[in-house]
């Protein structure tokens, strides 16, 4: 398996079959005493960010942290939640529980609810 | 330097020298294998040829030759402490080259 | 038989789609500076405008990703910042006169300025995105996009020479004013073979959940909808090239086009006229919107679809609710429409290498299109279309300050 054109990048979809955003970065725990492992998938703005540039990904760390407090933009999923890699990464989670998206819910509460119709 | 955690996407692109400060390449594919739950990263591998064969390019089949292939090497050979510049930690001969 | 009403449906899409304010007004000046000499500029277009749709929609299809998926999990996330901009700033400029469009159409109608109708369109396209589905919008564009089909009856009704308009389906070099010559030819292809096009179609394979057993649907659609489409716009050009040419008519608004039909239809010819502008650039204010969310959300894995309530995929809606408010300024400020759609034809030829050329190497990746990759002569034609995207590219700025207006 090459991690670059069969993991980074590419659409993660949850245990239903919904999308689930694409895998904006790979994290790899290098253990001294062990083979390097990846650990766990990364998705969200802030890793997007720091792909671009160190200092757009400081600048969206920090505005991360002014919004979300606790919560920051990118979200892991452990690796061997992963269950196939074909064109798609199939994932063990389910989409809506993750909340993989901090800002799209913030989005829906705070703009999207008070736009007329925004309601469902 | 236990329990270092690495982005692999930011080692995309960044260039490896030698244990002697020559450049080999830069970092354009990882291989890794997957042993039940687990993903094992196995080789780094560098250099132009390596580009391509990330992008699948089957047209360019034709352009190698002029070239030494991709440059391949073992995850135990790459030095990472730094990750802003990675390091071999053997000499540029010493590394296996795949032909193909 | 539902397959018909399918293969109907995309084909009248095409044709009803075809027409927005770039491809008038290019079609429109056309005419009356060359009569039918740039009729092959149309055809080709429309020849390589459905090419490229049938491949876009045979990679929906097949993989069940979109082309900016595709771009993305292909190329990665720093390589496909380039065409996110890209794209972006086009559809924006696009965008803004469509809404300009119908805005144009609206003061023709009610002698009220177009500066004011700005924000009642923008606001009325933002609604039925808001509220309607993805098979609303692609139905109300197709069906009312018909009544684009009058130009192709007022060129009935002027009885042009019939060997003078076949003649302009052969390419030929200008006999006078070259600059302006292949400024219109960019221009027209650039109104043709608009790269949103692409996305839009292969976003809409996805969201009617096309499968290998709509590949076939997938080629007439393309072939048939986009070449009867092209068949509209050159309804218009030779319109223009029998009312415009003879008296030296020089096309520098969109307010001197009713005549085009008045003259072919009589009276019937401005209603004519009015609707095909406010109808043709709605449904492309509509498409471009869309694709413009569809860009952001496919290329950073954002939640999407048109059949999905707002808040259901917030930042989706609101980029397309941000795109439909920032289009409608140039119009609100005055800007002139017409000149703002020469400028966004020849931006939107200028940006088409930077999608033909990954298209192409998407088009041959069989990780994505498994059995039904690019043969031989599909390969040849869009590598092709990329060299001529390059070429249009590069003359497209010069031409524009040369040649342009």
């Amino acid at each position: 398996m090459l991690l670059v054109r069969d993991v980074l990048d590419k659409q993660m979809v949850d245990r239903h079959g919904n999308r689930m955003g694409k895998v904006d970065g790979v994290v790899i725990r290098w253990a001294d005493d062990g083979a390097p492992r990846v650990v766990y998938l990364e998705a969200g703005a802030v890793t997007l960010a720091r792909r671009l540039g160190r200092r757009l990904g400081h600048w969206a760390a920090g505005l991360a942290h002014r919004w979300g407090g606790r919560h920051t933009e990118s979200y892991r999923i452990p690796w061997n939640r992963v269950r196939a890699v074909t064109l798609e990464l199939s994932v063990d989670v389910d989409a809506e529980e993750t909340r993989v998206n901090v800002v799209e819910d913030w989005l829906r509460q705070h703009v999207v609810e008070h736009i007329p119709g925004g309601r469902k | 330097m236990s329990q270092t955690e690495i982005h692999l996407e930011l080692l995309l692109g960044r260039k490896v020298h030698d244990s002697r400060g020559r450049p080999v390449g830069r970092i354009e594919e990882v291989t890794a294998s997957r042993e039940d739950l687990e993903c094992v990263v196995e080789e780094f591998h560098l250099g132009p040829h390596a580009l391509l064969e990330r992008l699948s390019l089957p047209l360019i089949r034709v352009f190698r030759g002029r070239g030494h292939g991709v440059r391949r090497v073992p995850c135990d050979r790459l030095d990472l402490s730094d990750p802003m510049r990675p390091r071999l930690t053997c000499a540029l001969e010493e590394l296996p080259v795949e032909p193909d | 038989m539902k397959r018909l009403v399918e293969i109907a449906l995309g084909v009248v899409t095409g044709i009803g789609g075809f027409l927005e304010a770039g491809s008038l007004a290019t079609a429109a000046q056309a005419g009356a500076d060359f009569r039918f000499d740039l009729i092959w500029a149309v055809i080709l277009g429309a020849a390589c405008l459905a090419f490229l749709v049938e491949m876009c929609g045979r990679l929906s299809a097949i993989s069940k990703h979109t082309v900016p998926d595709a771009m993305r999990e292909r190329f990665g996330f720093r390589f496909f910042m380039v065409p996110l901009v890209i794209m972006q700033l086009v559809m924006y400029l696009v965008m803004a006169t469509e809404l300009g469009g119908v805005a144009i159409a609206l003061q023709l109608v009610s002698g009220v300025s177009y500066r004011w109708w700005s924000i009642p369109v923008g606001l009325l396209a933002w609604a039925l995105l808001w509220k309607g589905t993805f098979g609303l919008i692609e139905k109300g564009v197709s069906v009312l996009g018909l009544v684009t089909l009058a130009f192709v009856v007022g060129a009935f009704h002027l009885h042009p020479p019939l060997a003078d308009v076949l003649h302009g389906a052969i390419p030929r070099l200008p006999s006078h004013d070259r600059a302006h010559y292949w400024f219109l030819a960019v221009s027209i292809l650039g109104a043709s073979i608009s790269p949103y096009l692409f996305f839009f179609y292969s976003a809409g394979a996805v969201e009617d959940k096309w499968d290998v057993s709509h590949l076939s649907i997938n080629r007439i659609t393309a072939g048939a909808g986009m070449g009867f489409g092209g068949i509209v716009a050159i309804g218009a050009l030779v319109v223009a090239g029998v009312v415009f040419h003879p008296a030296g008519v020089k096309v520098d608004s969109f307010e001197q086009l009713p005549i085009l039909l008045t003259s072919a239809l009589g009276h019937w010819g401005f209603i004519l006229f009015v609707a095909s502008l406010a109808v043709a650039c709605f449904g492309a204010a509509q498409e471009i919107a869309l694709t413009s969310a569809y860009l952001m959300a496919q290329g950073f894995g954002w939640r999407w679809s048109e059949n999905l309530p707002p808040s259901d995929d917030a930042r989706f809606s609101l980029t397309y609710t941000l795109m439909t408010a920032l289009a409608c300024l140039p119009a609100l400020l005055g800007v002139d429409v017409l000149k703002l759609t020469n400028i966004s034809m020849v931006v939107s030829a200028a940006s088409l290498p930077v999608v033909v050329l990954p298209l192409l190497v998407i088009m041959n990746d069989r990780r994505y299109l498994r059995d039904y990759p690019n043969g031989w002569f599909a390969n040849t034609v869009v590598s092709a279309i990329v060299v001529l995207a390059f070429a249009l590219a590069v003359a497209s700025f010069p031409l524009l300050l040369t040649g342009g207006g």
